[in-house]
């Protein structure tokens, strides 16, 4: 996909940090935030994809990745070096392959966009402006975060957002959230400090399907202004990637 | 042979849920291990009964739970303090019992921990989302029982080869210390501690008390904090179940099993992964004092608790084999 981020032939671009008696967290070294964001998406799929013995699950930040372990299968030292090992060679596991593409039907407006006036304000752009940069974004699936909720990079925005100062406390599942750069779909109602610019009314993850969600990390998703009319029509679909799940 | 058989939910008490140890590679996908905030209790219940340690059972907060058999029953109960009866006659905690077809277990208010284990001999029939039994609220998978619920249990259990009617056994258990007024909890060093100035100190010094706002997610504990100082913004990483974060109010948060996978809040420390099973365990008003050791001590800890627990494997298994109890496979 990307092209070779400078510095990923150094053994040392991760550092790790003990967390604990049964955890590591390793965050790449690199000044550049973009580097640091590619060099811990190749390592989760890279650890993801050797399964180094001992490992029991990953936790994803956007920068780092916190690798859990049994230390009575593993001890730290070994497992250090394994992680190592995995990163020095992690920028040739393939891990887009098979990525797949997603459009996803948003309604813009009203009560589904409530911080969607604040946002284009803050970008200096009009509604219209912002909604069309937003849906003229192809973004990228970098991790699954709380509750499967797809973490989404690129949005073409021309500045950073900021978060919300004070979280909303009750955001409805499909609601299409963004910050920084980055958007996010709020897969159940709960709370969350990112904005709300529109709302999806496909499901996004529905629990008695295995698996649960049809996208993945590496996928890519645009998103496609729909009027309120047809908000029925699609209501409780379940989202699946353009040409159907295979 | 598996039957089926089955117990009905006379009462659930507060709340009582479907559990286990948790999920497997959730995490990776945003979602949290989860399962028994107690993972020993919940592992010995089990294994008493001749289960695997992950297999489904009931967890019961602060007790409160009774249940009928529809059919012989083999259970434990194991976690917090409660008086158990089956029929109105007391039975204890941590041991084998036989229910007769009709047999009421009831599973009292619990007076020290907050959780009880309720094991069942053979395979609950529970609900699963991603391969576990766990509660998983957030993503509307929560599990709880209600009065009048039946639920199903493929066992091959028929009662014992004994003409007392009961295992009569009792093998040392492992299981959280509840007995102290103060609960002393085993700390690592998390990345951070270096920059709050005489946090050592301080954490060891002083006493904390669980606050009523505390639950799986996380113990919120009212007590002496400092703030960390020239850190800068943390970019937001995972976080393990223990690590001990202090926000920017003047609280410290403890990590539970349900945590949000990810937070930027500075880490002082770490509880030892030995000692969870009683963080699992504190109650609202609960005090806890800590005590620092080496990653290597701690990680020991875990090695001598993991020995013990397979020492009541191999025992609970002789026991329960000699009367002819059904043993699941998978049972070491």
């Amino acid at each position: 996909m990307a092209e070779h981020p400078p510095g990923s032939s150094s053994p040392q671009q991760f550092s790790v940090t003990p967390y604990g008696d049964s955890a590591v967290l390793l965050t790449p070294t690199s000044t550049d935030p973009a580097e640091r964001r590619l060099a811990a998406t190749r390592l989760r799929a890279a650890v993801a994809h050797h399964r180094p013995r001992g490992v029991v699950d990953l936790a994803a930040g956007l920068e780092s990745l916190l690798v859990e372990f049994d230390p009575l299968q593993v001890s730290h030292d070994l497992l250090e070096d394994t992680l190592l090992l995995i990163a020095e060679t992690s920028d040739h596991v393939a891990e887009a392959g098979d990525a797949r593409e997603f459009v996803i039907p948003t309604v813009f407006g009203g009560d589904h966009s409530p911080d969607l006036p604040s946002v284009a304000s803050e970008l200096g752009l009009t509604v219209e402006e912002t909604i069309t940069t937003f849906t003229g974004s192809v973004l990228t699936i970098n991790l699954l975060a709380s509750a499967m909720a797809p973490m989404m990079a690129g949005v073409q925005f021309p500045r950073q957002l900021a978060r919300l100062a004070e979280p909303r406390t009750d955001v409805p599942s499909g609601s299409i959230m963004v910050a920084g750069t980055n958007a996010i779909i709020q897969p159940f109602p709960g709370p969350t400090g990112w904005r709300v610019i529109g709302r999806t009314p496909l499901t996004i993850c529905d629990i008695s399907r295995d698996p649960a969600v049809s996208f993945r990390p590496g996928d890519t998703v645009r998103f496609t202004a729909i009027p309120q009319e047809r908000w029925d029509e699609l209501a409780g679909e379940f989202l699946e990637p353009v040409g159907g799940l295979r | 042979m598996t039957t089926e058989s089955a117990f009905t939910v006379i009462r659930p008490g507060i709340l009582a849920t479907f559990q286990d140890l948790g999920r497997r590679d959730g995490e990776r996908q945003g979602v949290p291990s989860g399962g028994a905030a107690d993972q020993l209790s919940a592992a010995v219940a089990n294994i008493l009964v001749g289960n695997p340690r992950d297999a489904a059972l009931l967890e019961v907060l602060a007790g409160g739970l009774a249940l009928r058999a529809e059919a012989p029953l083999l259970v434990a109960v194991t976690g917090a303090t409660a008086t158990v009866k089956v029929d109105g006659h007391p039975v204890r905690q941590g041991e084998a019992v036989h229910l007769d077809a009709g047999s009421v277990l009831d599973v009292g208010r619990a007076t020290a921990g907050m959780r009880c284990y309720v094991a069942i001999n053979g395979e609950l029939d529970a609900p699963r989302f991603m391969g576990s039994a766990a509660p998983e609220a957030r993503m509307g998978f929560p599990q709880n029982l209600s009065a009048g619920q039946q639920v199903k249990v493929h066992s091959a259990y028929q009662g014992l080869a004994n003409p007392f009617g009961q295992p009569l056994f009792r093998l040392p258990v492992p299981k959280p210390d509840l007995t102290p007024r103060v609960w002393t909890v085993h700390i690592v060093e998390g990345p951070e501690a270096h920059a709050v100035e005489g946090i050592h100190e301080l954490l060891a010094g002083a006493e904390y008390t669980v606050g009523p706002n505390s639950n799986h997610v996380g113990l919120r504990l009212a007590g002496p904090v400092r703030h960390p100082e020239g850190l800068g913004e943390i970019v937001s990483h995972g976080v393990p179940v223990g690590a001990f974060e202090i926000p920017h109010g003047d609280e410290l948060i403890v990590l539970g099993r349900y945590r949000t996978l990810t937070a930027g809040y500075p880490i002082v420390a770490f509880a030892a992964t030995s000692d969870l099973p009683l963080l699992g365990q504190a109650e609202p008003g609960r005090r806890l004092a800590f005590r620092w050791i080496s990653r290597e001590q701690s990680v020991e800890r875990l090695r001598v608790q993991e020995g013990e627990l397979r020492m009541l494997e191999q025992r609970s298994k002789t026991a329960l084999e000699s009367l002819g109890v059904p043993i699941d496979a998978t049972m070491a």
